[in-house]
This record gives C-alpha cells, structure tokens and sequence, in this order.
C-alpha cells in the first residue's frame, strides 16, 4: 500500500506498522506543538462518529504533511475513545471508522478488497460478478448484520464457497474492520496519558453525554423505565450486571419491554451499561422472543409471573393491577395526568 | 439400579474396555473430559475438567473407572483441567451435529422404527454436509450414540474458530429456517433473450417474461427445482383428476396452468428444463403462492431437525463448550457401543445388532416390567421376574434400569 493509502486504511497491519517505524513517542504525539493538527483531526474522528459520521479527505502521496496528519490521528483518536473507554462510544467510533472505509472500498478495484479481505483474515477468489469466499469466512462477518438477506441460506452456496456481489463484498469487509476495531478497545493507556488530554475528554465527555441523553429521551420515544414495574427493573437489573435470567424470565422481559414498543437496539442500548454485559448473546435471546420471524410475543400476566417466581417486589400498585403491562400503562397515565398542566404552563409562559 | 447391578455392570465395562477400540480426538491434550459414574446413580454426577496427556492413559482410566458414560468437550483448550471456563481458554471446537429421536415430529415409539427414522435424517445431512458446506469426506466423522441417535464431528480446522452464533447459521441453513423465497426464484423477461426488443412479439404482448430458479445447480435451489420436477413426473402418473390436489385449490391455478402442467408432467424434456431452473408455466396468476406451497414441501422434505433446535434454548451445534460422547465408549443407558461409522456403512449400518457389545452368554436377571426388545436381529420378549438371556440383552435392561442382576 502507498503511504497516502495507510492514511486512508489506517487500521491496516500495514499502516500500524508503518507509524511503528517512525519511531517517535507517544508523548510527542500527546504534548508536542508539531502534532497538533494530527491531534485536532483525532477529535474531530470522534466528534463526526458521534454525529454525520467520518468523513475522509482525498490524499496524494506528495501531501506529505496531510498524509502524516492523518496518519497520526487513528492513533489518537484510538487514545481518546480508551480514555473514555464508554460502550456506547466505542461501537459508535468503531462503526464510523468501519463505515467511512467501506465507502472509499466501493470506489476501489478489485484486487484492492481483497487486499484488504485478507487482512482480516478472508481469503477471496473474483469470478465475473464479485467475489467468493469460504462459508466460514462470510459468516465470520456475516452474522452482525441482521437483515435476512444475510443469511447463509439465502446465499449461493457451491461446495462450501459462498458468492457475493462486489458491494456485498465490501460491506461484510466493513464489518470485519468494525469487529477488528471493536475487540481492540479499549488500549492500555498509561493514566499519565489520558490526563494530558483532559482538555479533548472533557469536550468530548459533554457531547457524549448530550448524545446519550438524546437517546433516553428521543429514540425510546415515549418509553419511561422509572415507569416500569418491580419484577421487569429487576429483571434489567440483573442483566445489566451479567446475571443469567432463568428462561421464563427472560421471556416475561423481553416480550414486555418490546410490548411497549421498544426495538431490539433500544433494548440493548439500554442494557450495554456494563463490562459484564455478553451483547452477542443477549441480542440473540432477545431477537429469539421478539420474533424477527414476525410472530409476536404477549408477556405473563401477574397470576403467571407468581406461578413461575419472577414476580419480585411488589408494591401497592401492583395490587390493583393482573398484568405488568397494565403497571405501565396506568403509571404512564399518571404522569400525563400530572404533567399536562404544566406543560400548559410553560407554553403559556413562552407565548 | 441396586448395588449387585451396579458391581456386573462395572465389570462388563472393565472387560470392555480393556479390549475396545477406543477413537482418541484429534487434539487430545486440549480436550476437557467428563465421566458419569454408575456409583452414584440414581443421581446423575457428571466429574468434569478432566485431561489426558495421551490414549494410554485415557484407557487405564476407562478400565480402573469404569464410568457409565465417558464424553469428551468438542472444544480444544489451552488448559482443558481448569476449573472455570474462563480459565480454560478457548481455542476452538469441532462442529458437531446431534440427531436424536426425542427430536423428531411423529417419532415411533419402537427404537428401531425409532431408530431407522434418525437414520434417514441423518442421511439427509449427509447431503447437506458434503454438497452444499462441501466438506471432504474424511472430515466428517458419523457416530452412533450408542442411545437414540446419531452424532456428526466435522474436525475441518476451517470451522473451529466460528462462535455460537455462526454456528446457529448452519443450523439455520440445513433447517430451512429462514429462507426468503424471492433470493431463489425471479423473472426473466424475455424479449432481452432473444433480442427483439420489441414488446408485440407474434401479437401476444402478455408472455414477456418467465419465472426461473436463480441457483438450480447447487444448494436449496437445487432442491427446489427437483421437487417441482419430480412433483410434476409423480402427479402425471395420476388419473388426470387426480393431479395437482394440494395446489389446485390456490387462488390462480386455472385451466390453462393445469394444461400447461399436464404437458410439462408428461415431456421428458420439459422436466429437465425445470431442473436447470425454467418455470415455464404459463401465465399464472398467483405465482408466488403456487411456489409458495412449492417451497414449503421442498423445506419438509429436505430439512434436518437437530436436537436441541426445536426450543429456544441452545441448539446443540451451536454450543461452542458442550461435551460429547466419546466414539468406542460404551453408553451407560443401554450398553451398547457409541461406533464411528464411515459414509458408505451408514446406511446398511444395524444398531441392534452392529452395537452391539456383549456376548449372548446366558444371564439370569430380575425384570422389574414386561418388554418386547429386538436386537441382533431376535425379538425377545422379556416377562416380569427372574429369567435367563442373553448377556447383551441382560445388559442392555439393567443399564435401562428395568432389570437387576441375579435372582433376588
Ligand atoms: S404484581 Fe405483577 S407487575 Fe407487580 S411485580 Fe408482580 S408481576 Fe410484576
């Protein structure tokens, strides 16, 4: 690979080797005046992950200073989201890395993608139309993306060869650079370094934040989890801290929390909080009772959840109600109940 | 199962073992195993993390132990002795397929019709696993699981780094689970083939496009196409009022696709053509819901239900840690041998009579209920109380805990 295209793949062995033989330190990176537009690009990988998405420049080889610029903020960018070391951030910034690529993919030849394939392991043959690839290759990558069209038996298969269109091709590339990324965050940053960088954290920190707060508010819509009742927090409870719930439990969740009219990324958002959180197979049970095959599940009602021992902490609503479904609704109608005047208010207010 | 039972059982086991040929795993260092006592029975105590160094020992353990139930782990480890998982380090697994009757819709209740029923579907995985995931031959190993079933270990290093969920894919795939209809068949408009161009070809404008298989050379698109051809071929031998009756009622099945199907039922040629993908019916108007119907029969025919799959619980092949019988071991539920089979002897292969372990030495037994068991090709019939068989049969009761040793 030319230089100015490490830049532009700089996930690459190739390119991590590269900025290897440059042999300067990481404190120069961190601190020295030189690299400030490498670092200012660093940030800005992250802030456009957050937001429109990575955007890439077009680079020759004789832009030499833009070349390393660019160059040198993966390595930085890579610090920073370490620093931070937020869940949610790390698959946001590892998506937009593996995006951006796949678009820049798109317009390459040929010979390039599989370049590129075999990086990650995937040993791809051309035939006229595309590509073809062993099965347990494609379903390395294949897997993550959910729309049925993925699946292996919606492939041609001949004898163990799976074939897919070029663009196919570079999506399940974009995949293997997202999960390549992904499983390498966090690094082991020295604390030294993260608190040089306390200024580009904290002005992250903020947006970060600010993003979450959108997908509490927004993206769930009018879902309220302090609105649930005791068995289902308990139940989220004990996800989000790795406990394995029994499957009836499970299921009680799972159908309740998509009865309200959660999406399957909602309800993982919702449980990524922690380290121990297993988000493969977790998403597998909850797409196993949410139904992608498009059968929807109602959940127990109270008499059922007792039956089987998930009914954990009761309060006095729940004594005037038979169906955990029925918690949330009348909780729901309280707070519009009591919201509505002053949301009146305030309009009134503003007029 | 009392403790006389308990003593000859254990020492059929050590004289089985010290002669059997056992069928060491590949990678036997990185292998955790696990062994089912017949001393702490009627509990069920698996002893696990358990490895071997090499065959020898593995054997000198097998005949000083005489376990009731030997298995082994599908996956390879970096330290397969370790207690937790987690500190066990996994490197990756052999495939593993598991077939069992208490799977199966509609099984038999007696274990050979049982068993000749797993066998077809075994077979049928065959199929999947040699065509379609194109593994070599010699990659794929078959056992009988010495119980009610059948177990595949495909050993092709390609496979032992996919996770669970990619795993699930293959079940998916040899299920027909999942499969989209329209990735299989689409229109071909004709005009483009024969290079008019021109919409009012011999005035008919309405015959501008055929239906055709997209991949009827390999995989479920194969299966497709040759289900509709023998379909047809079979309902042409009918009475003509006969043919057709699971599609005739759909909404669009006219006179005229019943002529043109009557014609292609009865044209050698026609047949083949709809094997290399034509689907040259006509005009029908509801076409999907004919290949519909089509697609659902072809899914019945074809697919493999694996044990495990039908609950919402891990199927068995896509459980990355799971232990496995060890092929050679006895099976502590009936006595009988878990034996590897090649691909040719699958299919004239005898449980009842080719697993078949022990000598026909005469017993004397207690049968605690009355039972009909067919094996090495007798159907004995066993009446409550204290009798004589044959040892393998005698075995084969007490391990199924409806006999005990002696006569008291
Ligand atoms: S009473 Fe119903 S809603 Fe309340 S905790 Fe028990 S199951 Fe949940």
């Amino acid at each position: 690979m030319e230089r100015a295209e490490l830049a532009l793949y700089p996930f690459t062995s190739a390119a991590s080797q590269y900025v290897g033989e440059l042999d300067f330190d990481l404190d120069r990176l961190i601190n020295s005046r030189a690299f400030q537009s490498a670092r200012l690009r660093g940030e800005e990988r992250l802030i456009q992950s957050l937001t429109s998405g990575i955007s890439k420049p077009s680079l020759t080889n004789t832009d030499e200073g833009r070349v390393l610029t660019e160059l040198l903020s993966y390595p930085y960018a890579r610090i920073l989201v370490s620093c931070l070391n937020d869940p949610y951030l790390n698959r946001k910034y590892s998506h937009a890395e593996a995006e951006a690529a796949y678009s820049l993919l798109l317009e390459r030849e040929d010979f390039f993608l599989r370049e590129i394939g075999e990086e990650f392991g995937i040993h791809a043959k051309q035939h006229e139309r595309g590509f073809h690839l062993h099965f347990a290759d494609f379903l390395k990558y294949s897997t993550t993306l959910k729309a049925i069209e993925w699946k292996l038996i919606n492939q041609r298969m001949v004898h163990g060869n799976v074939f897919v269109e070029r663009k196919d091709f570079a999506r399940l590339l974009q995949e293997a650079i997202k999960k390549n990324i992904h499983e390498g965050l966090p690094l082991k940053v020295p604390e030294k370094t993260c608190t040089d960088c306390s200024g580009a954290l904290s002005r992250l920190k903020e947006l970060l934040q600010q993003k979450k707060g959108d997908i509490e508010n927004g993206q769930t819509g009018e879902v309220d989890s302090k609105l649930f009742p005791p068995c289902i927090n308990y139940a989220i409870n004990n996800v989000r801290t790795g406990v394995n719930l029994a499957h009836s439990m499970r299921f009680a969740m799972t159908s309740f929390l998509t009865g309200i009219g959660m999406t399957v990324d909602d309800i993982i958002n919702m449980f990524n909080v922690s380290p121990d959180f297993d988000e493969e197979k977790t998403r597998y049970q909850i797409e196993h009772i949410a139904g992608s095959s498009g059968t929807k599940y109602t959940p127990p009602s109270c008499s059922t959840m007792k039956t089987y021992g998930n009914c954990h902490g009761t309060d006095d609503l729940c004594k005037r109600i038979n169906h955990p479904l029925n918690y949330y609704r009348r909780k729901m109608w309280y707070k519009k109940k009591f919201k509505k005047p002053a949301n009146t208010k305030e309009k009134k207010g503003t007029e | 199962m009392n403790t006389s039972t308990k003593r000859y059982l254990k020492s059929r086991f050590h004289d089985y073992y010290r002669e059997a040929k056992i069928h060491v795993p590949h990678s036997l260092t990185k292998r955790e195993w696990g062994f089912i006592s017949y001393d702490s029975m009627p509990e069920t105590m698996m002893y696990r993390h358990k490895a071997f160094g090499t065959g020898g020992e593995l054997r000198d353990y097998l005949v000083s132990m005489q376990p009731a139930h030997v298995y082994h782990s599908v996956a390879l480890y970096d330290y397969p002795d370790a207690p937790t998982m987690k500190e066990k380090k996994w490197k990756g697994a052999d495939l593993i397929f598991d077939l069992d009757a208490d799977h199966l819709q509609d099984a038999p209740t007696s274990y050979a019709a049982m068993l000749e029923m797993v066998k077809a579907e075994s077979l049928r995985l065959l199929d999947f696993l040699v065509d379609d995931f194109g593994f070599d031959e010699d990659n794929i190993k078959a056992v009988f699981s010495g119980g009610r079933g059948y177990h595949f270990h495909i050993t092709d290093p390609l496979i032992w780094e996919l996770e669970s969920s990619q795993r699930r894919e293959i079940v998916d795939y040899v299920g027909g689970k999942g499969i989209k209809s329209e990735y299989f068949y689409q229109k071909e408009f004709m005009i483009g083939d024969h290079g008019t161009g021109t919409r009012t070809f011999n005035d008919r404008t309405e015959i501008l496009s055929k239906y055709v298989i997209k991949n009827p050379d390999t995989g479920w698109g194969k299966r497709l196409a040759e289900y509709i051809a023998s379909y047809l071929e079979e309902e042409g031998q009918k009475e003509e009022k006969e043919r057709f009756a699971d599609i005739k009622h759909i909404k669009g099945f006219g006179k005229k696709t019943q002529q043109q199907m009557n014609r292609i039922s009865k044209d050698s040629k026609a047949l083949e053509d709809i094997r290399r993908g034509r689907l040259d019916f006509g005009k029908i108007r509801d076409f999907k819901a004919i290949m519909a119907r089509f697609f659902d029969n072809t899914i019945d025919q074809h697919r493999v239900t694996l044990a495990g799959s039908a609950q919402v619980d891990e199927p068995v092949t896509a459980d990355i840690k799971r232990l496995i019988r060890l092929p050679g071991s006895l099976h502590g539920g009936s006595g009988m041998k878990v034996i590897p089979l090649s691909l040719e002897d699958m299919e004239d292969f005898k449980p009842l009579q080719d697993a078949v372990a022990f000598s026909d030495r005469p017993v004397t037994l207690k049968a605690i209920k009355p039972l009909e068991v067919q094996m090495m090709d007798l159907d004995i019939r066993v009446e409550e109380g204290v009798q004589e068989l044959p040892e393998y049969a005698a075995v084969y009761l007490m391990c199924r805990g409806v006999a005990e040793y002696g006569s008291y």
